[in-house]
C-alpha cells in the first residue's frame, strides 16, 4: 500500500508528511519548497506503509517541472490511496486538484488543513455534508499543530473510488 | 467518467454554496501588517531595512563574533602552535600538506604565525570549515529560515518581480536567488519552481556564476571586510547586465506568474530547529570533505611545480588582461573545489586593493564549485554545456572589464 499527499503549493503537505512519517522534509510558509519528491513509512495496523510527499500542483495539467513530477507520481501509483490536503480557507480550488485525482479513480481522503486560518477568516465548512456529496471521508486538520492527523490515519480505510457522477447527482441535485 | 473544467467549477460551486458559510470578515492587525509589507511604498523600504539587518546580523555575528572572537584566538593562538609543535618533521612533504607549508627566508625554514598562510589541512582546511564558514551558514540559515517560516519570502518576490522581468525571470526567482546565497547546490534544484525551460537556464547560469555561497561571503567577511562591499557590488552589477542579455539571446517564453501571498505565520521553534539542523548538516557533509580535499590537491600541486607552472602559462592572460599576479593561478584551481579555500587562499598573496577586488570577483564568477557543477548536470547536461559557454565568455569579459574600470579610475 502507498500514500501519496497532494494538493495545492503550500497547503502543508510536507508538515502532514513529517507528522505522518517521523521524517524530516523542508517545510516552509510559501509556495514550491518541496520541488522534488520524498518517501517515507509509517505504520498502520502493524504494516509498513509507504507515505510520499508529492511537490504541490495546482491541477493534474502541469505547468512548470515540480508539477510535472507530481503529476508523474500520481500516473505511476495507480491503487495509491491519495490523502489530498487542501487549504481549508480555499475550499473550492482545492476541490477542483481533488475532483481530478478522484475521476482517474483513486481512492481519495481529503484533509481540510489550516483549519484555524480558516477560523481566523470567519470561513466555516460542513464537513458532513461535504463528505456526504463527495463520498470520500473528510477531516478537518492543523497539521502544524498535529491536530486532526491521528483522524486521517483512522480513516484511510474509509477511502475507496468514487464515480464522479454520482457526485454530480449529489451535489448539483440539491442546489 | 471525466468533467470538463468548466462541469467541474458548477459542480464545485454548486457543492461550495452548500457547504460553505462566510462570516463577517475582520480585518485583523496581521492583514494589515501583510498588505504594508507588499504594497510598493511602504514594502519596498521595509524590504531594504529587513535584507540590511539580515546583512547585519550575518555580518556581525559570524565575522566579528564567532570568527575574530573565538575562533582567530583559539586557531592561531593555540592549535596552529600547538601542531607546528608536536608535529614531527618540519619542512617535510607531509608536514607541508598536512600542517604548514611555511617559507624560506634567507635559507631559513620559518612557520608561519596563521591559519591563514600555513595552509595545511589540519590547520587552515579545519580553520576554514569551522572558524570561519560554520557560524556564517548557522546564522545564514536560521535567518533565512525565520523569513521562511514567517512567509516573508513571496512578499519579497512581489516586491522584486518588476526588475526581475527585466532580465527574463519574475518575483518568484528571488527564491533560488536567495538560497543560493547559502549555498548553490540547493538553489540549483530550486530553480525547478520556474516554469520555462527559458527561465532555468538564465537563473541556473546567473546563480552559478554570480552568487556568492554562505561559506564565500563568510570568508570573504573574514579576509577583505573593507573589499567584500565593492565584490557584492560588481556581483550584483553582473547578475543583471548578464541576465538582460541572456534574456535576449536566449530562446523561449518568460510568462507572467500568479502568486499565492500566505499569511503571516508565527514560527514553530521545532520546526525552525530541524530545518537549521539539516541544512547546516547537509552543507557541512559536503563541505568539509571538499575543503580538506581541495587543500590536498592544492599542496601537492604547489610541490610537484604545478601551480608556478600554470602561473607562468597563464601570466599574460591574468596579468595583462585581468590585471591580478600570476601567483593568482594556485586559488583559481582551489576555486574549483571550494571557493572559501580560495579566497582564504588569495587574502595571503601579495597585491593591491584593487588586484585582490578583481581576484576575489573572478574567483566569484569563474566556474561553480564542483559539487553545484554536479547538481547542475543532475539537472540536465544541455544546461551545463550551455552554462559553462556562457562563464567562459562572462569571466573573459567581466574581469577584463574591471581591469579596464579599474585603469579608468586610476587605481589598476
Amino acid at each position: 500500500m502507498k500514500i501519496l499527499l497532494m494538493g495545492h503549493p503550500n497547503v502543508g503537505k510536507s508538515v502532514f508528511f513529517n507528522r505522518l512519517t517521523g521524517a524530516n522534509v523542508i517545510e516552509s510558509n510559501y509556495s514550491g519548497t518541496t520541488v522534488d519528491y520524498t518517501c517515507g513509512y509509517m505504520s498502520l495496523d502493524g504494516k509498513e506503509v509507504e507515505v510520499v510527499d508529492v511537490p504541490g500542483t495546482f491541477s493534474l495539467d502541469p505547468k512548470d517541472r515540480a508539477e510535472e513530477v507530481a503529476v508523474a507520481m500520481l500516473k505511476e501509483a495507480k491503487d495509491a490511496y491519495v490523502i489530498c490536503v487542501i487549504d481549508s480557507s480555499k475550499l473550492e480550488r482545492g476541490l477542483y486538484l481533488a475532483l481530478q485525482i478522484i475521476e482517474e479513480g483513486y481512492s481519495v481522503i481529503i484533509a481540510l488543513n489550516m483549519d484555524d486560518v480558516a477560523e481566523d477568516k470567519n470561513i466555516e465548512i460542513d464537513n458532513q455534508k461535504l463528505e456526504q456529496i463527495l463520498g470520500v471521508p473528510v477531516v478537518s486538520t492543523i497539521a502544524v499543530e498535529n491536530i486532526g492527523i491521528s483522524n486521517v490515519i483512522s480513516r484511510l480505510k474509509d477511502a475507496k473510488p468514487v464515480d464522479v457522477d454520482d457526485i454530480t447527482a449529489r451535489g448539483m441535485g440539491a442546489a | 467518467m471525466k468533467l470538463s473544467p468548466d462541469e467541474r467549477w458548477n459542480l464545485i460551486d454548486s457543492i461550495a454554496n452548500q457547504v460553505v458559510t462566510y462570516g463577517k470578515y475582520r480585518h485583523t492587525l496581521k492583514d494589515a501588517i501583510g498588505e504594508l509589507t507588499v504594497k510598493p511604498m511602504a514594502g519596498i523600504p521595509i524590504a531594504i531595512a529587513v535584507l540590511y539587518g539580515f546583512w547585519s546580523v550575518f555580518g556581525s555575528f559570524a565575522g566579528t563574533l564567532c570568527t575574530d572572537g573565538f575562533f582567530v584566538k583559539l586557531f592561531d593562538g593555540y592549535w596552529l602552535p600547538w601542531l607546528q609543535e608536536v608535529f614531527p618533521g618540519k619542512g617535510s612533504w607531509l608536514y607541508s600538506i598536512l600542517i604548514d607549508a611555511g617559507g624560506m627566508t634567507n635559507g631559513e625554514f620559518i612557520l608561519s604565525n596563521n591559519c591563514f598562510e600555513a595552509f595545511g589541512v589540519l590547520t587552515s582546511g579545519l580553520f576554514v570549515a569551522i572558524g570561519v564558514v560554520l557560524p556564517a551558514i548557522v546564522i545564514f540559515y536560521l535567518m533565512l529560515t525565520l523569513l521562511e517560516d514567517i512567509g516573508y519570502m513571496p512578499r519579497l518576490a512581489v516586491l522584486i518581480d518588476t526588475v526581475l522581468h527585466k532580465i527574463g525571470l519574475h518575483g518568484y526567482a528571488i527564491v533560488p536567488t536567495i538560497l543560493s546565497l547559502g549555498c548553490n547546490v540547493p538553489a540549483v534544484t530550486a530553480t525547478r519552481i520556474l516554469e520555462t525551460r527559458k527561465q532555468r537556464f538564465i537563473m541556473m547560469t546567473l546563480l552559478a556564476i554570480f552568487i556568492p555561497c554562505g561559506a564565500q561571503l563568510g570568508i570573504m567577511e573574514e579576509v577583505i571586510p573593507e573589499l567584500i562591499g565593492y565584490v557584492l557590488l560588481y556581483l550584483v552589477i553582473g547578475y543583471f547586465i548578464f541576465g538582460f542579455v541572456l534574456n535576449k539571446i536566449v530562446p523561449g517564453k518568460s510568462p507572467e506568474i500568479l502568486i499565492d501571498v500566505p499569511p503571516y505565520q508565527k514560527p514553530m521553534i521545532a520546526n525552525v530547529r530541524r530545518k537549521l539542523w539539516m541544512r547546516v548538516s547537509s552543507f557541512f557533509k559536503v563541505a568539509v570533505p571538499f575543503v580538506l580535499l581541495g587543500c590536498i590537491i592544492v599542496n601537492v600541486l604547489y610541490l610537484v611545480g604545478f601551480i608556478q607552472w600554470l602561473g607562468d602559462i597563464l601570466a599574460p592572460v591574468f596579468v595583462g588582461w585581468f590585471g591580478v599576479p600570476k601567483e593568482t593561478a594556485g586559488p583559481l584551481v582551489a576555486a574549483f573545489l571550494r571557493k572559501d579555500l580560495a579566497v582564504a587562499q588569495l587574502s595571503v598573496i601579495e597585491m593591491t586593493q584593487y588586484q585582490m577586488l578583481s581576484a576575489v570577483v573572478l574567483i566569484s564568477i569563474y566556474f561553480p564549485c564542483v559539487a553545484t557543477f554536479a547538481m547542475m548536470l543532475k539537472e540536465g547536461w544541455k544546461e551545463l554545456i550551455g552554462s559553462v559557454a556562457v562563464l567562459a565568455v562572462v569571466v573573459f569579459l567581466y574581469g577584463g572589464i574591471i581591469h579596464l574600470i579599474g585603469k579608468l579610475i586610476g587605481v589598476a
